[in-house]
């Protein structure tokens, strides 16, 4: 019963330890020895991120910790897959990317879903004549723009966004991955990344205009 | 008015990434000169991204959130038979 009185140790310091190792040393002990801390300690340091990611992809806390669950059993299993070409936590956030993506098309609501493919802020005659100075807000100060409010309202904003767009966006705006980062994380092309992109960043910029004089007509 | 906003908008992620050649970009700027709108929906545009790249700051995670996975994580060490060493 070596293994119950491993798992017994791993517990009782869980949470205490914490080693020197890089990460991608820690995934080597895992993988070569099954070392459970090692994997304890992997997870402590990168747990909430993966939470994180996957909360603002899937924009909801119960999907966020099924996914979340979902990649730590992944990463027991696939570990030894990491083949050190990449950060390992460059990896881990592509693993986390593509199981969010993967649980948002579990859940079918793709099909339902509205698209944005057509969606631009002009009107027929491709003018933007007295749709955008009305809710101008780009004269607001940086104190406003980046609180507390200002971060909530984008946030919602994003979380509108359909479930395909929202992913693209949060992908390379929020998290900062390239255009052909995302692509390969989500298996879709370059072209439909740029498209999504484009369409989700209009939508989004009407949104937050929207909530920014919603925001104001409730301050009066 | 040579270029319309339409332009503007459908051209705008090259406008932002300085990827436009040199003749649509001054039209463009001329455009964004004599269309406030078009000026504001640019910048908008600006300020959204900037605001998109602080939300990757904000962190989710709560204590129960946080002590909850813990659990299913030593739950799931203890079930995964290919860790048995
Ligand atoms: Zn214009």
């Amino acid at each position: 019963m070596q293994f119950f009185k491993k798992i017994k140790d791993v517990l009782s310091t869980l949470g205490e330890r914490e080693s020197s190792l890089t990460d991608e040393e820690l995934v080597e002990q895992f993988v070569k020895t099954g070392d459970h801390e090692a994997y304890y300690e992997i997870w402590q340091r990168h747990g909430g991120y993966v939470y994180n990611l996957a909360y603002r992809i899937t924009s909801d806390h119960h999907s966020a910790e099924e996914v979340s669950q979902e990649v730590m059993m992944q990463l027991i299993q696939k570990l030894d897959t990491f083949k050190g070409q990449s950060k390992f936590s460059s990896w881990l956030y592509r693993v986390t990317a593509n199981a969010s993506y993967s649980f948002l098309r579990q859940r079918k609501k793709y099909e339902k879903e509205v698209g944005l493919e057509s969606y631009a802020p002009y009107d027929d005659n491709g003018t933007l004549m007295g749709k955008i100075m009305p809710k101008a807000w780009s004269d607001r100060p940086d104190s406003f723009l980046f609180g507390k409010e200002s971060m909530e309202i984008i946030e919602r904003a994003i979380g509108e966004l359909p479930d395909s767009y929202r992913v693209v966006f949060v992908l390379r705006d929020v998290e900062g991955f390239t255009n052909v980062e995302v692509a390969e994380t989500l298996e879709i092309s370059v072209p439909a990344v740029k498209t999504r992109l484009h369409r989700a960043r209009l939508a989004l910029r009407d949104k937050i205009s929207d909530y920014f004089m919603e925001w104001d007509k409730e301050k009066k | 008015m040579s270029v319309m906003c339409r332009e503007v908008v459908e051209n705008i992620i090259g406008y932002i990434e300085s990827e436009l050649d040199g003749e649509t970009l001054r039209d463009l700027e001329a455009h964004l000169h004599e269309c406030p709108e078009c000026l504001e929906f640019v910048n908008t545009y600006k300020k959204m991204l900037e605001m998109a790249g602080k939300l990757r700051e904000r962190s989710f995670v709560s204590p129960e959130v946080r002590e909850k996975l813990k659990k299913v994580l030593q739950s799931k060490l203890k079930s995964s038979s290919h860790l048995e060493t």
